[in-house]
């Protein structure tokens, strides 16, 4: 594999809660606690995850969106960590950004060609001529009307929106491109004209992805890799195949079998892992492994301490202790 | 199913039209729907498709105006739901056929306790008198898997979960044990984990009681594992009904075969990562559906007849049935 384009290393990000009673301690939201992850050049590395684990605050801890309470971040070989002011404008349009809403992220009093030149103005790409000659190049490029430029927000559809966010982050070329739920607002058949755009946008440009989603099959289609989050930290990290053909983490495994499909129809339904109740806050979690108040297989060593992101096979990566390997083989605690 | 299913609902040539600015929607175009006792009847479609529609029509809530019931029948237990006064939909509504809405905040009252709200209808429709309904409403939030019911009776719907939430409203509607319960996409706005404990909820409310259940979802995942039939609707018409596994195995509608052809397959051994198969275009508006086929200008095997007139519904086999040219004539 060649060197990753984005290496992430120990990413915190922290909020304190607003103080409720100044007797009691200020609370603090582990959104994000000790991630890591790698991408290589070229390749999508898909999250997956429940409400409320942290993708959507990974993918803005890397972009610099919020305040990284501590960790690394490097792009391209530069660490953006602590990058200031200039610089870290000068960064971002290697770096881009696509949001879950297609409705709100586009300023509904701005014609759509002004919309996807911004970031060439704002990062003063180009001359006009140039500016303008992009952001015909664009439109084309993701299937858009070019006389559509003229036209405001609300005269598109769902699908046409998300074209006009996606032209708009391919504005200055970037390297990175961070998908944040691309395709959950949207119908499903122009979820997948959105997907095949993105995959076919890929093979053309060599762009990389960050691809957050919650649904499975969506990320199996999209990613080269995948990570699970759980309340904040990646439980399961593994290249497409083998995890998708064996998740190893209790939490994966579940979060697999309670998707209903197509072909599975009732038997999946009757052999799914049941969880029982909501995944817990992530204001002072307790200590030990996350997942054991809803785990099928927990002992009571796992919530005692918390277990490590272990390498079982290569580039195989699972946060459990039961999680071994026998005889050279991976044995899970839900065989 | 074993025996003959007795008949709860039968729904047939349901039209809604909506006015305004001197034009017509057709919202609902000559809908036929039935759902048994103990059967689990699925409406799935692309958004704006007439589902939620379809639900607001059987208990008469589509709003009025600019909205209008303009034909058919809604036989539900042997009345003729649209002929019926007023004040008997009020006994029928949230009584005898439960509701859970599509969107759970808007459908809570955010000023009332939870137990308020549950005791509401229990007091309202079985005449339990306050302290009864409050026993009730605790038993039903435990029954539908909520932690500490007798502490979150007394809660605001702002304190619980999104999937306590939504177990709240099923709680709701299954209060009274209606005959049939409606459940407009009930997890869409859950984790996959939530909506499986939803599903599980569901189903041995079914078991239990031998109510019928409609099902309103775009999942075509959650059609496989939850119902026993299935009417796709698109723009406004059912365009294809049948059994579960006849539409899954051998769907027949162009509609249809895109729907389950344009989501990736979590089943797949290895995703090839090839493109996904597409829907072209998007649906038709209801202020101007075509005179044919409405889904002639998205359909890759459209044929000139397509536009121009509307094709008929053949029957392919038992209770499958198709609105398409392709088909026509090809029945048993
Ligand atoms: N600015 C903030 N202040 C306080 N807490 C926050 C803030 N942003 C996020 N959180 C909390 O951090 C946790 C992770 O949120 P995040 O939005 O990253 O989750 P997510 O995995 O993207 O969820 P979803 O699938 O719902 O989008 C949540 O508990 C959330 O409430
Ligand atoms: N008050 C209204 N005035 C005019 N048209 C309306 C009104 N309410 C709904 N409609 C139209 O009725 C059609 C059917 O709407 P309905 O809510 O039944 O769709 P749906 O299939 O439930 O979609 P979704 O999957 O988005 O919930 C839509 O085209 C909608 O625009
Ligand atoms: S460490 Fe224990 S509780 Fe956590 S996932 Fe593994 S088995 Fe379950
Ligand atoms: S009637 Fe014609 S346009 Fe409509 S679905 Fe059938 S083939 Fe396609
Ligand atoms: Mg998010
Ligand atoms: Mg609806």
């Amino acid at each position: 594999m060649s060197a990753p384009l984005v290496s992430v290393r120990d990413l915190a990000v922290h909020f304190a809660r607003p103080h409720f009673s100044p007797l009691k301690p200020r609370e603090t939201v582990r959104a994000v606690d000790g991630v890591s992850f790698d991408v290589a050049k070229g390749t999508t590395l898909g999250i997956v995850g429940e409400s409320g684990s942290g993708k959507t605050t990974v993918a803005r801890g890397l972009l610099r969106l919020v305040p990284v309470t501590s960790g690394r971040i490097v792009l391209g070989g530069t660490d953006i960590t602590a990058l200031g002011g200039e610089e870290m404008r000068q960064m971002r349009r290697h770096m881009q950004y696509i949001f879950q809403d297609p409705y709100s992220s586009l300023n509904p009093r701005v014609r759509a060609g002004t919309i996807v030149r911004s970031p060439l103005d704002v990062l003063g790409i180009g001359t006009p001529a140039e500016r303008e000659a992009r952001v015909a190049e664009l439109f084309a490029a993701v299937g858009l009307r070019p006389e559509s430029q003229h036209l405001f927000p609300h005269q598109f559809s769902g699908g046409q929106r998300q074209r006009i966010n996606i032209a708009r982050a391919l504005a200055p070329a970037p390297d990175l491109l961070v998908c944040d739920e691309p395709v959950s607002a949207l119908d499903v058949a122009i979820r997948a004209q959105i997907l095949n755009l993105l995959q076919q946008l890929k093979r053309r440009l060599g762009i990389t992805y960050l691809f957050i989603s919650h649904d499975m099959a969506v990320v199996k289609h999209v990613a080269d890799e995948v990570a699970v989050m759980y309340l904040g930290q990646i439980v399961e990290r593994a290249p497409r195949t083998a995890f998708f053909a064996r998740p190893l983490h209790p939490y994966s495994v579940a979060l697999m079998s309670a998707v209903p499909t197509v072909r599975g129809g009732r038997e999946r339904a009757a052999r799914r892992i049941r969880l029982t109740g909501d995944p817990p806050s992530p204001i002072d979690p307790p200590p030990g492994c996350r997942f054991a108040a809803r785990c099928p297989v927990a002992e009571p060593a796992c919530r005692q301490t918390m277990p490590e992101l272990r390498e079982m096979a290569s580039g195989q990566w699972v946060r459990c202790h039961r999680v071994e390997v026998v005889g050279g083989t991976i044995r899970r605690p839900l065989d | 199913m074993d025996g003959a299913p007795t008949t709860l609902l039968d729904i047939s040539g349901l039209s809604v039209e909506f006015s305004g600015g001197g034009r017509t929607a057709r919202v609902l175009n000559d809908v036929a729907l039935t759902v048994a006792a103990n059967e689990t009847l699925g409406i799935v479609g692309e958004s704006g498709c007439g589902k939620s529609m379809t639900a607001l029509a059987i208990l008469r809530l589509v709003p009025s105006p600019p909205g209008r019931i303009t034909g058919g029948r809604i036989v539900f237990g042997g009345e003729d739901l649209l002929q019926a006064p007023e004040q008997r939909l009020r006994d029928v509504r949230g009584h005898r056929i439960g509701m859970i809405f599509q969107e759970p905040m808007t459908s809570l009252n955010p000023v009332l306790t939870i137990g308020d709200q549950l005791s509401e209808t229990l007091i309202k429709h079985l005449k339990l008198d306050a302290r009864a309904a409050r026993a009730r409403s605790i038993e039903l939030l435990k029954a539908v898997g909520i932690p500490a019911p007798e502490r979150r009776v007394d809660e605001y719907p702002h304190q619980l979960s999104g999937g306590m939430r939504q177990r709240v409203m099923i709680a709701m509607a299954i209060g009274c044990e209606p005959q049939l319960l409606i459940a407009d996409e009930p997890t869409t706005a859950l984790d996959v984990t939530v909506q499986a404990q939803i599903f599980e909820l569901l189903r041995e409310l079914r078991a239990r009681s031998g109510m019928g259940l409609i099902l309103i979802t775009h999942d075509m995942g959650v059609i496989a594992e939850m119902t026993d039939r299935v009417a796709v609707m698109y723009g406004g018409r059912v365009v294809e009904e049948a059994p579960t596994a006849d539409i899954l195995s051998a769907p027949a509608h162009p509609y249809t075969r895109g729907l389950i052809a344009c989501v990736p397959d979590l089943d797949a051994e290895e995703d090839s990562g090839a493109d996904l198969l597409e829907i072209a275009g998007m649906v038709p508006s209801v202020w101007d559906l075509p005179k044919g086929c409405p889904f002639a200008d998205r359909c890759a095997e459209a044929m000139p007849r397509c536009v121009a007139e509307m094709p008929p519904t053949s029957v392919l086999s038992a209770g499958h049935r198709v609105a398409c040219w392709l088909q026509e004539g090809t029945g048993p």
